[in-house]
């Protein structure tokens, strides 16, 4: 009944777990040559490979660039995964480690280069490296150790926020130039009851607003006994305003003063 | 679906609902009761469902699902801080989901321990050694055969 959309396995690899977080390769090529990403015809030895060999460290490299994310992937998907549960669990050679080596998250800078299906795909390989921490995470308070390396976590959390902001940069300038309209969830400016100016996001309903009875006993005008109040208001914002400004000029004054007195000396 | 998203009315008509990237975060955890081998325990957000819980793992980690069924944890908001404020801890929504096929889990030892040889003359080991001289220290008298300190002599 709920459908979600979810393209292919191939995030699933431990290389998309890899990718997830290492954006600046460390190490050199050496690591790298177990998986080459540009030749198709390495499938075979891969699929015997990619069970033993558990890349630590980036494999986006500079050679790279050109080729898209799904390109590099598709070399060597593997049709064989079939880990299943195991992935809500960190590699085995990781467990009972107190640290975990994990590379730099994704910047926007580096997000907003690639296309939308591979943002979609990096999104669920960021889910489920989430996952899988957040079980460790657990397990760690339940064992009452620490957790290794919980810095992974807001790695995590940073890079799909920062992935979310580009999708939505790009959806704002989509629906900005198909229909012309700045906001998604359309909205009004209204005074509530106290005479504040508010924007007001509207809501779906599926009745008018003239039979909505909890609607109704919300007031969306300001009566004029509230006007000196409003008045009173404007006075001390406008108070507090001058009272800032007076304040930053007396703490430029004492710091030229204090500096001033300094340079004086030497 | 996400969390913290308003879903648009649906109406008689109206097309499927789709949200791409989904904002939900499944956690599992170590039954503390005993389930039976093809049960698997989660923590997943409140406003997840059954029929979520069975599209997410079947989905997005391929494992076959056969049933699964949720509970909300109340947890304590009696708990005080120190400015005598009650503090809550947050509910969260289980799931025990049992695998189809005729599959089992197991929870594994995911910090196992390990013994790590310290290098000779080091100040790791010269705290080890002293760990251990301690419990030997606090250890009863083994003469004594397990009676303990009470019995005077």
């Amino acid at each position: 009944m709920l459908g979600m959309m979810y393209c292919s396995k191939m995030a699933a690899t431990s290389t998309g777990r890899a990718l997830s977080l290492c954006r600046q390769f460390q190490k050199s090529l050496s690591i790298s040559t177990a998986l080459p990403l540009q030749h198709t015809n390495v499938l075979t030895s891969c699929k015997a490979q990619l069970s033993t060999f558990r890349p630590k460290f980036c494999l986006l490299h500079i050679n790279n660039v050109g080729t898209s994310l799904a390109q590099q992937c598709r070399a060597l998907h593997a049709s064989q995964w079939r880990r299943g549960l195991e992935e809500f669990f960190d590699e085995t050679p990781n467990w009972g480690e107190p640290t975990v080596k994990s590379g730099a998250p994704w910047t926007a800078k580096q997000l907003r280069t690639k296309s939308s299906e591979d943002l979609h795909k990096l999104w669920y390989v960021l889910l489920k490296e989430k996952n899988m921490l957040l079980t460790v995470e657990q397990e760690a308070k339940r064992q009452r150790v620490q957790m290794p390396s919980p810095e992974r976590l807001k790695k995590i959390e940073r890079s799909m926020k920062r992935l979310d902001t580009i999708v939505q940069e790009r959806e704002n300038a989509l629906r900005l130039l198909q229909t012309g309209q700045e906001r998604a969830r359309p909205g009004t400016w209204r005074k509530d009851f106290l005479g504040r100016t508010f924007w007001y996001r509207f809501k779906e309903y599926p009745i008018p607003w003239y039979l909505n009875r909890r609607y109704k006993r919300k007031r969306f005008f300001t009566q004029i006994f509230v006007d000196s109040f409003i008045r009173l208001r404007i006075e001390s914002h406008l108070h507090s305003k001058i009272l800032k400004k007076k304040a930053d000029l007396e703490n430029k004054r004492k710091l030229q003063e204090k500096f001033s007195r300094l340079s004086a000396r030497t | 679906m996400a969390r913290r998203v308003i879903y648009p009315l649906y109406q008689l008509g109206n097309p499927q609902l789709r949200i791409f990237r989904t904002n939900f975060f499944m956690t599992l955890v170590k039954p503390g009761k005993e389930q039976p081998p093809d049960t698997v325990q989660f923590r997943i957000p409140m406003e997840m469902t059954k029929c979520d819980v069975k599209n997410y793992l079947e989905k997005i980690y391929s494992v076959p699902v056969g049933a699964v069924r949720t509970r909300i944890q109340y947890c304590t908001n009696k708990k005080r801080n120190h400015l005598s404020q009650r503090v809550k801890r947050p509910d969260y929504k289980v799931a025990y989901v049992q695998l189809a096929q005729q599959q089992t889990f197991q929870f594994p030892e995911i910090f196992p321990q390990k013994d790590t040889a310290y290098e000779p003359g080091s100040v790791e080991e010269m705290q080890d050694q002293f760990m251990q001289d301690e419990q030997q220290r606090q250890k009863a008298d083994p003469r004594r055969g397990g009676v303990t300190e009470w019995f005077g002599l």
